[in-house]
């Protein structure tokens, strides 16, 4: 009998032609309790079921929605889910969340995850619940944004059903397209264009049933305590501006990265400011299912309708393009979001584009810096591959910078083919270490080291054994959240993360888990993801930055000027493989790697 | 700036009649707001060069002491210890005594300034009408030299000086510094309390205008998002705006370092951005 909070089985749908079929996978206790759910569960299965150098837009590469033994359960934040896949954007290991209904159906169908393999003859949606799998052709979908083609199932399919989504992006194989979710995006890496390649417009799943866990009672009260502690000052930003909230702040303290990294402040951050935005415009907010801190704010667009901003596609579509006026800002995000790509890898190929054109190495004279049309213009021609400059930015900046060359490499702003986030490294030396050695990529959500960084704890313009602490501890912590699941925005309220977590895990699952053992699976998730990219041919010599980053000093608003130098960067990386226990090479050790289950 | 800074604590304060070091400052002592305004003007270490046995209120994170071996050798002696205490780590210190409450980063930063760009091993203020050698920039290597001519008898600043090379910087030339002639333009950083007179009048001073902004969800109703404040330490500029240093909110200072610090000294021409430190997104 399985834990509480699991039902001990992954179920695999092989898609093949017009059909699908299916196998249950049993999962011992001992594997997820050794990996959680969620990222954790998700890298595991990627260990098992992804065939050593398999082409991510293959037939056979698998792609995992994984759920979690907190989905279904009264905690605030739990009904979320990852998406795990080896990318067609990095060649390695990706993983994204999204949350809401889709975690909870997705888990109700009685698996710990779906894992999607084969290829179906036309474009099709698989549909899973308790009787099985199935694959329906629905080329009326074709072209559809996400959301239009949420809309469409559920008015053929009925409302029980929940759907994860592809747009056209994912249907035409953009490297960096997305999953989608009522209006949420499994957003990083290109999983929209892996189950686009198998011809899956959709994942739909319907509940069969609710999950157990060991002790009911002692869950509500945890659940009480944890939706109580969700109010208080930890969660005020999320609730108030949300994460649009960072985008001022971090350009006072010359964090945000402006004009493909060539500065850090941009004159135009007032105006796409959340506080800015609060005031002339209407703002709703919106939470995801199961969740007290409603960090969602919608904003009205000019002529009509409403959008959705966060830090992120505000950073990547405006200031990391020179773009300051919000209603072009707006009008980009939600073109990322009808084509379905992901808006920091859209908006930094874009940005990198937009240089090669000043530098002359592309001749597409429209494409400039500050011009919010162009940024649409290459949107469009991005979320349609269209033939030239269409093709080659769908391809993500590595790649692009490779067929163009002419040095424009040096400055691809991407750490192993993920376009960076919008923390300035140079200004943010811990978070520096935590985009380069990340097995995601260039990440802000696998590691957090910018709450180092922006702590007043450390120098945050000198790299060191101290920034080395502090990625590798959050790291550790956002690899346990992520697996449990729960969202990060609830990382503030806790004081002694790992203890209090094996609090909220117990009652659950039944296990007597404490802090040194979720610790511990923190480390063997690291190590886990570390030994995949390994294995699909990563090297020590992708856990690095961007040349510009390491060799062009950055002036800051203060005066100052941020130095990130290669001797800097590296030693901070041979710092956190000794405190990983891996080898001068980033190679875990043979016991670890036996800790790791994949025997 | 690239410099260590040395503060010299172990004076007699025999005109002041109780140790200038301990003297309340705007909620700490005169010298944490000394050696704290050293460390957050400069990259170098900093070190407070106390007499021997000397007892010395609490100091700012970061900030060592260097006990002076022998007593009574005057000020030169507590220059060589404290050069000496940072060699291998800088090859410039800003030096100064503990009793100059007005002492003014861009003070700093203009002499250091003068003696990296010329070739000189001092660069000496002549400011308020005076040669001012405990608020001068020292180059590290000088420390075996001083220490040396200390055995010699020769421990007054004139006859040290009479060994290496000194350049002089008279006012005129210190306020030829834009910024320095903004931000001190009476050089006010020279000024020091020597008598309970002093002391008081210095006091009773009001506190910097501080420029106070804030960021997200720090802005409430009754807290604007940027406003101009009196506040000699960054705890209460917070005060004056109503709000908590706690673990949910950072400050940026002049948009540069990051703190949580509520002694941290303030001064004219600061800007301080308070931000959610929970800044994820």
């Amino acid at each position: 009998m399985a834990p509480g909070g699991y039902f001990g089985r992954v179920l695999i749908a092989d898609v093949c032609g017009a059909g699908a079929t299916a196998t249950t996978m049993p999962i011992p206790e001992e594997v997820l309790r050794a990996y959680l759910g969620g990222v954790g569960l998700g890298t595991w299965l990627m260990h098992r079921l992804a065939p050593a150098g398999v082409d991510p837009l293959s037939p056979e590469a698998p792609l995992a929605f994984v759920f979690s033994p907190l989905v279904g359960t009264p905690l605030t934040t739990s009904a979320k889910f990852a998406v795990v896949a080896k990318s067609p954007l990095t060649g390695l290991l990706t993983d994204a969340l999204a949350s809401s209904q889709f975690a909870i159906a997705g888990k109700m169908t009685g698996h710990e995850a779906i894992v999607v393999r084969g290829r179906a003859e036309t474009l099709s949606v698989l549909l899973v619940d308790e009787t099985g799998v199935r694959l329906e052709p629905t080329p009326e979908l074709a072209g559809l944004s996400a959301a239009d083609a949420e809309v469409k199932l559920r008015e053929r399919f009925g409302r029980t059903w929940r759907a994860a989504v592809i747009g056209p992006a994912g249907e035409c194989g953009v490297r960096y397209a997305t999953i989608s979710h009522d209006g949420r995006h499994a957003g990083r890496g290109g999983l929209g264009a892996v189950l686009g390649a198998k011809n899956i417009k959709a994942l739909l799943v319907r509940a069969a049933g609710k999950a157990t866990v060991a002790d009911p009672d002692a869950v509500l009260a945890v659940a009480r305590d944890l939706r109580e502690r969700s109010f208080g000052p930890a969660t005020a930003k999320y609730r108030e501006l949300g994460t649009l909230g960072n985008l001022l702040a971090f350009n006072a303290v010359s964090t945000l990265p402006t004009r493909n990294f060539t500065a850090s402040t941009f004159e135009g951050a007032p105006r796409l400011a959340a506080e800015e935005l609060h005031e002339l415009r209407t703002v709703a907010r919106n939470s995801c299912a199961s969740c007290s801190i409603g960090c969602e704010h919608i904003y009205s667009r000019k002529g009509g309708g409403q959008q959705r901003m966060e830090y992120e596609n505000v950073f990547a579509l405006g200031p990391l393009c020179g773009v300051s006026d919000p209603d072009d800002v707006f009008a980009a995000s939600a073109a990322a979001d009808e084509l379905g790509v992901d808006t920091i890898s859209a908006g930094g190929t874009i940005a990198w584009a937009m240089e090669c054109v000043e530098r002359g190495l592309l001749d597409e004279p429209w494409l400039r810096f500050g011009d919010g049309q162009a940024v649409l213009r290459a949107l469009d021609a991005i979320g349609t591959r269209s033939p030239g400059l269409g093709e080659l930015l769908a391809q993500g900046s590595r790649h692009a910078a490779a067929t163009l060359g002419a040095g424009s490499g040096d400055f691809a702003p991407h750490v192993k083919g993920l376009e960076m986030p919008g923390y300035e490294p140079r200004t943010m030396q811990a978070m520096a270490l935590g985009l380069a050695v990340n097995s995601r990529g260039a990440d802000h959500n696998r590691s957090g080291a910018y709450e180092a960084d922006l702590s007043g704890d450390l120098d945050r313009l000198t790299g060191g054994p101290a920034h080395v602490a502090a990625a590798i501890g959050t790291e550790d912590r956002a690899a346990v959240m992520d697996s449990m699941i729960l969202c990060k925005f609830l990382r503030g309220i806790f004081t002694d993360h790992f203890t209090e977590w094996a609090g909220l895990l117990a009652p659950v699952t039944g296990w007597q888990v404490d802090a040194d053992e979720l610790a511990a699976v923190a480390r063997r998730i690291v190590t886990a993801k570390r030994a995949f990219n390994l294995r699909e041919g990563a090297t020590a010599a992708d856990d690095t930055l961007p040349t510009r980053l390491l060799e062009t000093p950055l002036p800051m608003g203060s005066g100052r000027t941020a130095t990130l130098s290669r001797e800097t960067l590296r030693g901070m990386v041979q710092g956190y493989y000794a405190a990983r226990g891996w080898d001068d090479a980033g190679r875990p050790t043979p016991a670890q790697t036996e800790d790791l289950l994949l025997a | 700036m690239d410099a260590a800074g040395i503060v010299l604590a172990g004076g007699r304060s025999s005109r002041m009649g109780t140790p200038k070091a301990a003297l309340e400052w705007h909620g700490s002592t005169l010298l944490h707001r000394t050696a704290a305004l050293l460390a957050r003007s400069l990259s170098g270490p900093v070190v407070v060069v106390a007499a021997p046995g000397q007892e010395l209120p609490p100091l700012p994170s970061g900030v060592r002491i260097a006990f002076d071996p022998v007593e009574g050798r005057g000020p030169m002696q507590g220059v060589a210890v404290g050069l000496a205490a940072v060699a291998g780590e800088a090859e410039t210190a800003f030096v100064t005594s503990t009793d100059l409450p007005f002492l003014h980063p861009a003070f700093v930063h203009r002499v250091l300034e003068v003696l990296q760009t010329s070739p000189a091993d001092v660069a000496l203020p002549f400011a308020r009408g005076y040669r001012q050698p405990l608020a001068a920039a020292y180059r590290i290597g000088l420390a075996a030299l001083i220490a040396k001519l200390l055995t010699e008898g020769e421990n007054r600043p004139g006859q040290v000086y009479r060994h290496c090379e000194v350049r002089v910087v008279e006012e005129a030339e210190l306020l030829a510094d834009a910024d320095l002639a903004r931000l001190d333009p009476d050089l006010d950083s020279v000024f020091n309390v020597n008598e309970p007179a002093d002391y008081a009048a210095a006091r009773a001073r009001p506190a910097p205008q501080i420029v106070v902004e804030c960021f997200g969800a720090l802005v409430g109703a009754d807290r604007p998002r940027k406003q101009t404040v009196a506040a000699a330490t960054l705890g209460s500029a917070a005060d004056a705006i109503g709000l908590a240093l706690n673990a949910h909110v950072v400050a940026a200072l002049n948009g540069d370092r990051i703190t949580r610090d509520p002694g941290l000294p303030l001064v004219t021409g600061d800007a301080v951005a308070f931000l959610s430190a929970d800044a994820g997104g």
